[in-house]
């Protein structure tokens, strides 16, 4: 899987290290004091580098557990995101990620005793109000568990915390270790989805729609906390059959009653990571499109937008109530 | 375009006759090598007349195309044997203690290491590391021309603590390096690859030439035109860069200005599923 792992200094000894690199024993290990030195240098091509990332662990020293900007949430006031990893073992076209990092690398913080820490003091001053905490937007929350163990370490934490609850978003079939735990009620699993169309040409090395619903039903059926994210909705001419298609293919198997949330929001990226990726993938038809500039951000045209939000959150509402429906209207 | 740099003309002359580069000319103090794909410049001991050779090798690529770069040349190791060739995972420069690390995107059999450039030559190779006198040098400057991935150094070893470097002379330098012509071979292969990738994602399209020559664009103005370009190229693959209309447009703006409306006509975002070549 990793032909190269980069180990920073600091975390050289660390259990979750030795573990990790216990995993790879054929793969080259090369020793760096900052994982930035590997990351961010500027002449770095990271279409191409998608084509054999390697694993840098690493050190979280600062802003491990952050506020989410004002309005994002699924109903609850103190609203924080983390990211245990940088990047995603997908390679999906339409992802900011591209535009966000100069290196295809996959930057894992193994110090997660730190990120727990951070998350138990904004916990000890939210005092009786509920916090909720966002994973996955800067990696797949569940695609590397058999790396990470991520989850096995987290879920735990919340099982204790009622007051904690969690989204771990993801477009991963890897739920063994959720399957062998018992489902913990402030945990919500959120699954991303587009039409088969847009699956085909834009979300590579995702698994398969099909495969994703099943996961779903697995969890579904053992208990745990699930939502749906629509989130990029992608314009193609027809659209409008695709997604309801989409949506006839979920909620024809998924007991939409028992669904914790359901969001959705357009394509939209910041004009500068726009940039990036347009010079990155010359090539690709998502990019060639017209598109609107409003306030530093790259969207379709705001008609658009509408007519697609409008259409979507109608057809959903013919699944789930409205009570359970966020659509995502914030800049990015 | 493959770019080689080497430090000494015992590490250059058995590339000089492997990649018949027979056209030789003199810039300065440094002595380059070429053929119509390939350039060799020798740069003389030392990581500074290193990154200078680079710079003046990278100012004759007028192109903008994306390079290959490759350093070659030997080394010192502790543990090694001589003759065991390394590429680079990681340069470091000893006298200011900064790493560089090029990453490595291809299947090849040769082994990597650690390189340490240092200003005189090392004798008691601490680390367990390879020990060179240009990499960082020229590490530093090539990649400013080239993205990190084609730019690689590759090492044979020469003396380690067995053997010192008082072994190694200029018949002995050509010998290792000679015996890894073909693993040379199949580095530049694997490089020279990706940067075809990279150079072949950015090429014009058919017709972008006559547009510029027909009409005068500013700066400004041949950006707007790459653009416009690149989206032509992506949605009507097949149909060179032109339009009937454009036969009466009196300047830049209004060619830019038809190019524009005529696109935003065809689809925003995404564009129609059976007109999408697969990614």
């Amino acid at each position: 899987m990793f032909d190269t792992l980069y180990i920073e200094k600091q975390i050289a000894g660390h259990a979750r290290t030795q573990d990790i690199c216990a995993r790879f024993p054929n793969a080259t290990r090369v020793e760096c004091d900052r994982y930035g030195e590997v990351f961010n240098p500027k002449s770095q091509n990271f279409r191409l580098q998608k084509r054999r990332p390697s694993l840098i662990l690493a050190h979280k020293h600062h802003g491990r557990v952050l506020e989410t900007p004002p309005g994002y949430g699924l109903g609850g006031h103190r609203n924080y995101y983390f990211s245990h990893m940088l990047n995603c073992l997908y390679d999906c076209r339409y992802c900011f990620l591209q535009g966000m990092y100069r290196s295809a690398h996959y930057v894992l913080f193994v110090n997660y005793e730190d990120f727990e820490t951070d998350m138990e003091t904004l916990l000890a001053q939210a005092d009786t109000e509920p916090c909720w905490f966002f994973s996955g937007y800067d990696c797949d929350s569940l695609a590397l568990e058999p790396v990470s163990a991520f989850m096995k370490h987290f879920l735990p934490f919340f099982s204790k915390r009622p007051l904690a609850h969690i989204e771990l978003r993801t477009k991963s079939t890897q739920i063994r270790s959720l399957l062998k735990m018992e489902p913990i009620p402030n945990v919500v699993i959120a699954f991303s989805f587009t039409p088969q169309e847009i699956y085909r040409e834009l979300e590579h090395k995702v698994p398969t729609l099909e495969r994703r619903l099943q996961a779903m039903l697995q969890l579904q059926q053992a208990g745990w906390q699930l939502g749906l994210r629509f989130d990029p909705l992608i314009y193609q001419q027809g659209y409008q059959a695709q997604y309801r298609r989409l949506f006839q293919q979920l909620f024809s198997q998924l007991d939409s009653e028992q669904l914790h949330s359901v969001s959705l929001g357009t394509f939209r990226l910041p004009r500068s990571y726009f940039r990036n990726i347009v010079q990155l993938y010359p090539d690709e038809p998502l990019f060639a499109g017209t598109y609107s500039v409003d306030n530093g951000m790259i969207s379709y045209p705001q008609s658009l937008e509408q007519e697609m939000t409008a259409f979507c959150t109608r057809e959903l509402l013919q699944h789930i109530p409205e009570s359970v429906l966020f659509p995502c209207t914030l800049a990015a | 375009m493959i770019n080689l740099v080497v430090a000494l003309p015992a590490e250059a002359r058995p590339l000089i006759a492997h990649y018949r580069l027979t056209d030789k000319t003199t810039m300065g103090a440094f002595r380059l090598y070429r053929r119509a794909d390939m350039s060799l410049i020798i740069s003389g001991p030392g990581k500074i007349a290193s990154a200078a050779a680079t710079a003046l090798l990278a100012g004759q690529n007028t192109s903008g195309e994306q390079a290959v770069w490759l350093n070659i040349g030997i080394a010192g190791h502790a543990t090694h044997a001589t003759g065991v060739s390394l590429l680079a995972h990681r340069i470091t420069d000893h006298a200011t203690g900064k790493s560089w690390y090029p990453p490595r995107l291809f299947d090849l059999e040769t082994a990597s290491a650690s390189l340490i450039t240092v200003d005189v030559p090392e004798n008691n190779y601490h680390q367990d590391a390879a020990y060179d006198m240009e990499a960082s040098g020229y590490y530093a400057v090539a990649g400013r021309f080239s993205t990190a991935e084609l730019v690689q150094c590759f090492k044979v070893v020469s003396d380690n603590r067995e053997q010192s470097t008082a072994t190694v002379t200029a018949e002995r330098c050509a010998q290792l390096l000679t015996g890894k012509l073909h693993e040379i071979d199949q580095l530049l292969g694997a490089l020279a690859a990706l940067a075809q990738d990279c150079n072949s994602w950015h090429a014009a399209p058919a017709g972008l030439e006559r547009l510029s020559s027909q009409w005068h664009f500013t700066v400004s103005q041949q950006h707007q035109l790459a653009e416009l370009a690149r989206r032509w190229k992506v949605l009507m693959p097949d149909q060179p860069l032109w339009l009937g209309e454009l036969d009466g447009k009196k300047n830049a703006a209004g060619v830019l200005h038809c190019l524009q409306q005529h696109l935003d006509s065809i689809a925003p975002g995404l564009p129609q599923a059976a007109h999408v070549p697969r990614v």
